[in-house]
C-alpha cells in the first residue's frame, strides 16, 4: 500500500456507524448526530485505544485469578474438592478423555489468552502506526469479535452443573470464585474489542492524532 | 467573529489538542480488577499457613488433597503431597496448615493417622469409615515452632483431655496394654497411654492418664495395682476372688485407691512415679511405720505357717509373720520352732471403737505405757499366742493372740530386742494328740493274734466240713434209702388198716354194726319204758302190775 487510499476522515467526512450514511461533520472535533438515523457520529471512537487498553488490562488481571481460583467446588460425602480449570483439564487428560481435555483447554484457556494477546497486539500496532499487514490485522479483529460471543460457554456449563448436581447430603457442586473472574475476563475482552475502533488500523501514520479523538 | 475582523492580520489562536492530564474514567475498571485480584491474592497469602512435612512409616489411607489434619475434629490442614523419602523407607506427607493453626505447629506437636480402631475396650474412629482416614493432631507444650515432624504410629490415647499422667513401674506387663482402663472404685477414670521396657530390662514403665476430675484422687499415698482378669488368692483367710469389671477381665486394667490409713497431702503432681502392685492386697498393705518385732517359740509343727501369714488379736489382723525358722532350745537342748512376727499396733487401734480409740492411741504412743499394757495382758490376763488353722482345705495357719485361762504363768522381758511372746499349744496339735492316743489304743489290739486264731478256727471248720462230706454223706444215703423202705411199709400198713376198718365186710365194721343195732334196740326199750312210765307213773313205786 504505497499510496494510502482516501478515507472519510481524510476527506473531512464522517460515516454513520449505524446506517453507514456519509455526512459532513459540524466541526472536526465535534461530529454531531446522523441526520438520517439520529445516531451519534464519531469520526473515530472516543478514546478508543485508551478504553481498549484499560479494559484489556482489567481482563488480563482477571485472567490470573480466573485460572488460579477454583471454578467448581465438588462436595462428595463430606469432602469438598475444589477444581480449577487447569485441574479439570489435567483430570480429563488423565482419565483418558483427551479430546474433551483439548476442547476445554482451547476454549477455556487458550482462547481467552489468545484474545488478550491479539487485542494487545492490535492496540500496539495502532499506537505505533504500523502500516504493514493491515488487512490481516482487521481479519484478526473480526475473529476476536466473533469468538467473543462464544466465550461464555464455560460459565454456562458451570451454572448448569451447579444447578443440576445438588444431591445433598451425598454430593453437591457449588460455583467457585474463579468462575466470576472467568466471566469478567470474557465480558471485559468483549468490551475491549468493542471499544477498539478497527478504522484506526487503516488510518495513515499519524499516531499522535488518531488515538485521542 | 465578523468578516471585517477576518482580514486583520491578527494572529490566529491555535487550537491545541489539550493533553489529557487526567485519566479517563475507564481506567477505574482495570484498577478495580487489580484491587480485587490483589485483594484476593493478599487474602490467600494471608490465609496461607505454613507448609509442614510429617514422616510416617506408611501412608495408610492418606491421599493428597483428600486427607485433612484435624484437631478436635476441626480441619486445620490439608495434605498436599504424599511421597516416599529419599531412601524409600518412609513416607513424607506434605500438608498445608491453616494460618490460624500455624501457632500450633510447635516442636512437640504430635501427628498420627486416625483409622477405625476396634479394641476390647471400645470402638473409635468410626467416622473415618465414610470420610476416609485423617491425620490426628495433638498440641505440644513447646514454644519453638517446627515444620518437620515425625508421625506417631499409634494414636496417643489421650491428647488434650484435662487430667494428669502418672508413671508406673511394674515387674511385668501382665495383660495390660495401651488403652487398658484405669479404675477408681470400679469407675473407669483413665487409660494406660503407653508402656515400655525399662532401660535395664528389669521392669516395665507404664504411663497412665487419669482424667479430670478423678485425677485429684491420686495423691502421693495412692496405691496402684494390676486389676487384670480375676484375682484369685488362696491364703489363711480363705479363697478370695476379685475383679474390677468384665472389660478388665478381657482387656486388663489398672485400679487405684488411697489406703484408709494414708494421710494424703493433696493431689500428686503430674508425672509422679508409682509402683504398680500385683494385686490389691499387696497394694493396700500398710507400710506400717510403727512395726514391732516379736518372737514366739512353738513346740509343735510349723507346717502350714508361711511368711506373710496373719497375726490376729481376737481375730483382728494385728501383724504378720515375717520369719519361720528353727532354733535349739537352750534349756531342753532340742529344736523348737521360732516364729518372728511384726505387730502393727496402729491396725488394731484403728479398729477400736471411738470411745476407746484415744485410749489405745495413748497406749501405743508411749513406750512405757505400751510395755505396761502388754505386760498386764500377758502376765495377768493370760494372753498367749497360738497356732491355728485358717483353712482346713489349704492347711494354711495363722498366729492367734487370745486370752486363755489356766495357762502356766509367763513374763515378758522388754529388755530383749525382740521380746518373746509366750505361746500355748495349738488346737490342732491337741486334736492330733487325742487322735494319736486313740490310735495308740487301737494299735495295742493284737490284731495279728486275733487274725491267726480266726484263721485257725476257720481252718478247723473247713476240716469238719470236709469230714462231713466224706463220712457222713454215704451213711446219710443208706439212711435215706432205709427211710424210704420204712415209709413204703408204713404206707402199706396204713392201707391195710384202711381196708380193715372201712370196708363193709371188715370184722370191725360188722362188730360196730352189731353194737349200733344193740344200741338202737336199747333205745327202743327205753322209749317204751318212758311211755309206760308216762301212763303209769305209779309203776315207779308199785312196779308193774302183774298181768
Amino acid at each position: 500500500m504505497s499510496t494510502p487510499p482516501l478515507t472519510a476522515r481524510g476527506a473531512g467526512l464522517v460515516a454513520c456507524e449505524t446506517c453507514r450514511l456519509v455526512v459532513r461533520p459540524i466541526a472536526p472535533g465535534h461530529a454531531g448526530h446522523c441526520p438520517r438515523c439520529g445516531a451519534q457520529l464519531e469520526s473515530r471512537r472516543v478514546a478508543a485505544v485508551e478504553r481498549a487498553w484499560a479494559l484489556l488490562i482489567a481482563a488480563a488481571i482477571c485472567y490470573v485469578p480466573a485460572n488460579m481460583l477454583p471454578v467448581l467446588e465438588t462436595t462428595a460425602l463430606g469432602t469438598t474438592e475444589p477444581d480449577t480449570i487447569m485441574g479439570g483439564v489435567v483430570l480429563l487428560w488423565q482419565t483418558g478423555s483427551w479430546p474433551l481435555a483439548l476442547i476445554v483447554l482451547i476454549a477455556s484457556v487458550m482462547v481467552p489468552l489468545g484474545k488478550l494477546v491479539a487485542l494487545g497486539w492490535l492496540l500496539v500496532s495502532v499506537q505505533r502506526g504500523w502500516t504493514q499487514g493491515r488487512a490481516d490485522r482487521t481479519r484478526l479483529y473480526r475473529m476476536v469479535e466473533f469468538i467473543g460471543r462464544w466465550s461464555m460457554l464455560d460459565v454456562f456449563v458451570d451454572t448448569f452443573t451447579v444447578a443440576l448436581v445438588q444431591l445433598d447430603p451425598l454430593m453437591s457442586i457449588m460455583p467457585g470464585p474463579g468462575v466470576l473472574f472467568f466471566a469478567a475476563v470474557v465480558v471485559l475482552t468483549m468490551l475491549a474489542a468493542y471499544s477498539f475502533d478497527p478504522r484506526l488500523l487503516w488510518d495513515p501514520a499519524e499516531p499522535r492524532e488518531s488515538g485521542h479523538d | 467573529m465578523t468578516d471585517a475582523d477576518e482580514g486583520r492580520e491578527l494572529p490566529q489562536a491555535r487550537l491545541t489538542q489539550g493533553r489529557r492530564t487526567h485519566l479517563s474514567v475507564i481506567w477505574i475498571i482495570p484498577i478495580l480488577a487489580a484491587v480485587v485480584a490483589i485483594g484476593i491474592a493478599v487474602n490467600r497469602i494471608m490465609k496461607e499457613g505454613p507448609t509442614i512435612t510429617i514422616e510416617f512409616r506408611s501412608a495408610d489411607g492418606i491421599e493428597a488433597g483428600k486427607t485433612f489434619i484435624k484437631y478436635k475434629d476441626v480441619r486445620i490442614g490439608q495434605v498436599t503431597d504424599v511421597e516416599l523419602s529419599d531412601d524409600f523407607s518412609k513416607v513424607l506427607v506434605t500438608a498445608k496448615i491453616a494460618k490460624n493453626a500455624s501457632g500450633l505447629m510447635v516442636e512437640d506437636a504430635r501427628f498420627w493417622v486416625v483409622e477405625p480402631r476396634v479394641t476390647l475396650s471400645g470402638v473409635s474412629g468410626l467416622s473415618t469409615l465414610l470420610s476416609g482416614n485423617y491425620i490426628g493432631f495433638a498440641v505440644g507444650q513447646s514454644k519453638k515452632s517446627n515444620r518437620a515432624f515425625v508421625g506417631l504410629e499409634d494414636a496417643p490415647v489421650v491428647s488434650d483431655q484435662p487430667g494428669r499422667e502418672f508413671v508406673m513401674t511394674a515387674k511385668a506387663l501382665g495383660s495390660l496394654g495401651v488403652g487398658s482402663p484405669v479404675y477408681f472404685r470400679r469407675i473407669q477414670v483413665g487409660e494406660v497411654t503407653s508402656y515400655q521396657l525399662a532401660d535395664d530390662g528389669k521392669s516395665i514403665t507404664f504411663k497412665l492418664f487419669v482424667n479430670a476430675p478423678y485425677d485429684r484422687f491420686v495423691n502421693a499415698e495412692t496405691r496402684f495395682w494390676n486389676a487384670s482378669g480375676v484375682d484369685v488368692a488362696l491364703g489363711a483367710n480363705g479363697l478370695e476372688v476379685r475383679t474390677e469389671s468384665l472389660v478388665s477381665l478381657l482387656a486388663g486394667g489398672v485400679a487405684f485407691e488411697t489406703p484408709p490409713f494414708a494421710k494424703p497431702e493433696g493431689p500428686a503432681p503430674a508425672g509422679t512415679g508409682f509402683q504398680l502392685f500385683d494385686d490389691r492386697t499387696t497394694a493396700m498393705r500398710q507400710p506400717d511405720a510403727v512395726a514391732r518385732r516379736y518372737v514366739m517359740y512353738f513346740d509343735e509343727s510349723l507346717r502350714g505357717l508361711s511368711v506373710g501369714a496373719p497375726v490376729a488379736l481376737l481375730g483382728i489382723p494385728a501383724g504378720e509373720v515375717v520369719d519361720v525358722s528353727l532354733e535349739i532350745d537352750p534349756k531342753m537342748g532340742r529344736p523348737r520352732g521360732r516364729v518372728e512376727i511384726v505387730a502393727y499396733p496402729e491396725r488394731v487401734v484403728r479398729r477400736l471403737s471411738e470411745s476407746s480409740e484415744q485410749k489405745g492411741r495413748d497406749v501405743i504412743e508411749n513406750t512405757a505405757s505400751r510395755h505396761a499394757f502388754f505386760k498386764r495382758l500377758i502376765e495377768r490376763e493370760g494372753m498367749r499366742a497360738q497356732l491355728r488353722s485358717g483353712s482346713i482345705v489349704t492347711g494354711e495357719r495363722y498366729v492367734a493372740l487370745d486370752f486363755f485361762t489356766g495357762v502356766p504363768p509367763a513374763t515378758v522381758d522388754w529388755s530383749l530386742a525382740e521380746p518373746v511372746v509366750p505361746t500355748v499349744p495349738g488346737t490342732l496339735p491337741e486334736l492330733q494328740a487325742k487322735l494319736e492316743s486313740i490310735l495308740v489304743k487301737v494299735d495295742s489290739i493284737p490284731f495279728q493274734k486275733v487274725g491267726e486264731d480266726l484263721a485257725k478256727t476257720l481252718e478247723s471248720a473247713n476240716r469238719m466240713m470236709a469230714d462231713l462230706d466224706t463220712q457222713v454223706t454215704p451213711e446219710l444215703k443208706t439212711t435215706l434209702a432205709e427211710l424210704r423202705t420204712t415209709l413204703a411199709t408204713a404206707d402199706r400198713v396204713l392201707k391195710g388198716a384202711d381196708n380193715n376198718i372201712t370196708s363193709a365186710d371188715a370184722p370191725t365194721m360188722q362188730a360196730l354194726q352189731q353194737a349200733l343195732d344193740e344200741i338202737a334196740g336199747a333205745a327202743r326199750a327205753l322209749r317204751s319204758l318212758a311211755d309206760y312210765l308216762e301212763r303209769h307213773p305209779e309203776a315207779l313205786i308199785q312196779g308193774k302190775p302183774e298181768e
